[in-house]
């Protein structure tokens, strides 16, 4: 999961190559490699490829911080997405 | 007395000195202490040569240094130039060359950035830094340091200057006030040369239009060298109101940013509609208290009416105010959206706002009169740039002689933007006569982006065609043509591209061809490349 959404990342939405290889740890925001448009570009990759939905209240700083903070909130809401199926 | 920008700011700090000016990541200026600082700034200006018709360079985010910066220009009957620290180090470059901005004023975190600018100038003279508090004194190293001919001015030594006001004006009206530089088709941004005339003209129709009075606390998100920030920096400080800084943290989520209009109790904001349609969709507004929010205003591109709907679902109690112009008119058309709209399509553009006359000419050159016409928008009045810096043949292709005005010389402007009108008098926006885009509300001229990737060693051809978006307005396609195809790789391209382009103006989507298609008379098929 966190190599998919570094790749993703890496490729898509770092703009300053300077950056590159991208660690797990690496502040989205003070890099200034998330603005609130490549957010939500980030946010409907998300939702496609691990068929969640994020809602307003989960659009946080705390989820968003890093590659390592986005993978423990798609965790995190994996239960709840194999109580829908099942 | 002149007619000048900096009497907004005199004015409101001898009635009401301690109101406050700006609020800025925790840190409160009152209009005094903002008079007074700019008054430093001036002095520290003075000193190091600047003199009146002078360009000096803003290197700094919206924040006090900043703010007090251009007051502190003005105040020296120089013009400023605000100068984006995001922009890539080319383009700062080229514009500090182009309008020989010898002197650039920044805050104290930027010096390095601006010290590596300045030496790009002309003739580099300064870097002045301002702090960006009002009580602090510096304190720290007076020295002055002096770096291959530039002289580094810091704080501390910008704070030992007197905060007495500078007695003379030094400028007129039609002065310059600031350059806004904009995307250029040619390759290369222009700057649009405003007057301290044509920007008061704007600020104190825009103060009264959005009913401002001093206890507003009002806030755009638009960077200084947008045009859209001339609102929040002028028309505030007319009404003797607050204003706002969004800090750049907050700016990224839309919760943060819903959540920040609600502690910091703003009361007009004034942004491009991509930030307020993502507000809308993901600010979580129900769940807060924005009673205070009174105005909203847009501009700078089409809001899709249904994200309109959503927001006004939202916040009922709000005004809507669509305006529209380009950076050469400040803003000269405006239309309040009504409670009860419901259209499907976008809202107009409106009606002449003050002190301005719209009127749109068709293809045929005969004035638009009836509903349903179409023509290319040409505007008349006080508002209207100067000219383009340093570009006489480009100015004269759009400000040009009244067509229905036989008996004298008056300049009109032509926007470019096709128009229609509609049964209610209102104008509608229909597109551009030009290869002229919006990106997240900023210009974009194609033939700009095309030149940086021309500039590319390995690409020989290149044509880039906006693609139409929901939420930026247009994203940027760009087929592009390799001399030695396989080798050349997307990131190399992109990477190429920042050097010399602003982000918004990186394409999105890059594709290598063999070959572009052509049409008959061997012009780039770009209506067969955009239909693909």
């Amino acid at each position: 999961m966190k190599t998919v959404i570094n790749d993703y990342i890496s490729s898509e939405l770092v703009r300053d190559t300077e950056l590159l290889p991208l660690a797990d740890d690496t502040s989205l925001l003070d890099s200034g490699i998330l603005d609130s448009l490549s957010l939500l570009q980030l946010v409907v990759f998300l939702e496609e490829r691990f068929g969640i939905t994020v809602g307003d209240a989960d659009l946080l700083p705390e989820n968003f911080a890093s590659v390592n903070t986005i993978c423990a909130y798609l965790r995190a809401r994996e239960p709840e997405k194999q109580a829908a199926h099942g | 007395m002149a007619y000048l920008l900096q009497r907004l700011l005199t004015e409101a700090a001898a009635a009401h000195p301690q109101r406050p000016a700006v609020a800025s990541s925790g840190c409160l200026l009152t209009y005094q202490e903002l008079d007074q600082l700019s008054n430093k700034v001036a002095r520290a200006l003075l000193r190091m040569g600047v003199a009146p018709g002078d360009r000096v360079g803003i290197l700094a985010p919206k924040s006090v240094a900043a703010i007090a910066g251009m007051y502190g220009v003005l105040k020296t009957g120089a013009c400023y130039v605000p100068l984006d620290p995001k922009a890539p180090a080319q383009r700062l470059s080229y514009v500090v060359q182009d309008c020989c901005a010898n002197v650039i004023v920044t805050d104290e975190a930027t010096i390095p950035q601006a010290v590596a600018l300045v030496r790009t100038a002309p003739e580099p003279r300064a870097v002045v830094a301002v702090a960006n508090s009002a009580g602090s004194e510096g304190g720290g190293d007076v020295n002055i340091a002096v770096a291959q001919g530039a002289v580094i001015l810091p704080w501390a030594a910008v704070a030992t200057e007197s905060a007495k006001p500078l007695v003379d004006d030094r400028a007129t009206e039609t002065d310059l006030a600031y350059i806004l530089y904009t995307s250029g088709s040619t390759g290369t941004p222009k700057g649009v040369m405003i007057s301290h005339l044509n920007s008061l003209t704007f600020a104190e129709w825009a103060a009264a239009a959005a009913g401002l009075s001093e206890e507003d606390r009002v806030c755009s998100p638009a960077p200084l060298h947008f045009d859209l920030s001339v609102f929040d920096i002028f028309s505030t400080c007319r009404a003797a109101a607050c204003l706002a800084v969004l800090p750049e943290g907050v700016a990224t989520f839309p919760v943060s940013i819903a959540r920040w209009l609600e502690s910091e109790r703003v009361s007009v904001w004034y942004s491009v509609p991509s930030v307020l349609t993502l507000l809308a969709c993901y600010g979580g507004l129900r769940q807060l208290d924005l009673s205070r929010l009174r105005t909203v205003i847009f501009a700078g591109e089409v809001f899709p009416p249904k994200h309109l709907a959503r927001l006004m679902e939202q916040l009922p109690h709000a005004r809507y105010l669509n305006w529209y112009g380009p950076t050469e008119t400040n803003v000269c058309t405006a239309f309040e959206v009504p409670a009860d709209w419901t259209d499907a399509s976008p809202a107009p553009i409106g009606q002449a706002c003050a002190n301005a006359e719209v009127f749109a000419v068709t293809s045929e050159g005969r004035r638009v009169t009836q509903p349903g016409e179409t023509g290319e928008l040409y505007v008349r009045g006080p508002s209207l740039m100067r000219g383009y810096w340093g570009q006489p043949a480009k100015t004269r292709e759009v400000l040009v002689q009244n067509p229905f005005q036989p008996e004298y010389d008056e300049i009109v402007y032509r926007t470019g933007d096709l128009v229609s009108l509609d049964p209610a008098g209102n104008f509608n926006y229909v597109g551009r006569r030009d290869s002229m885009v919006k990106v997240r509300g900023y210009r974009v001229e194609l033939g700009e982006v095309e030149a940086a990737l021309y500039r590319h060693p390995a690409i020989r051809e290149a044509a880039v065609l906006p693609v139409p978006d929901d939420l930026l307005g247009s994203r940027l396609r760009a087929v592009v043509i390799a001399d030695d195809s396989g080798k050349l790789v997307r990131q190399s391209v992109l990477d190429h591209c920042r050097q010399w382009l602003p982000s918004y103006m990186v394409p999105d989507v890059l594709e290598f061809r063999e070959a572009l298609p052509r049409t008959s008379t061997g012009k780039v098929d770009r209506v067969g490349l955009a239909s693909e």
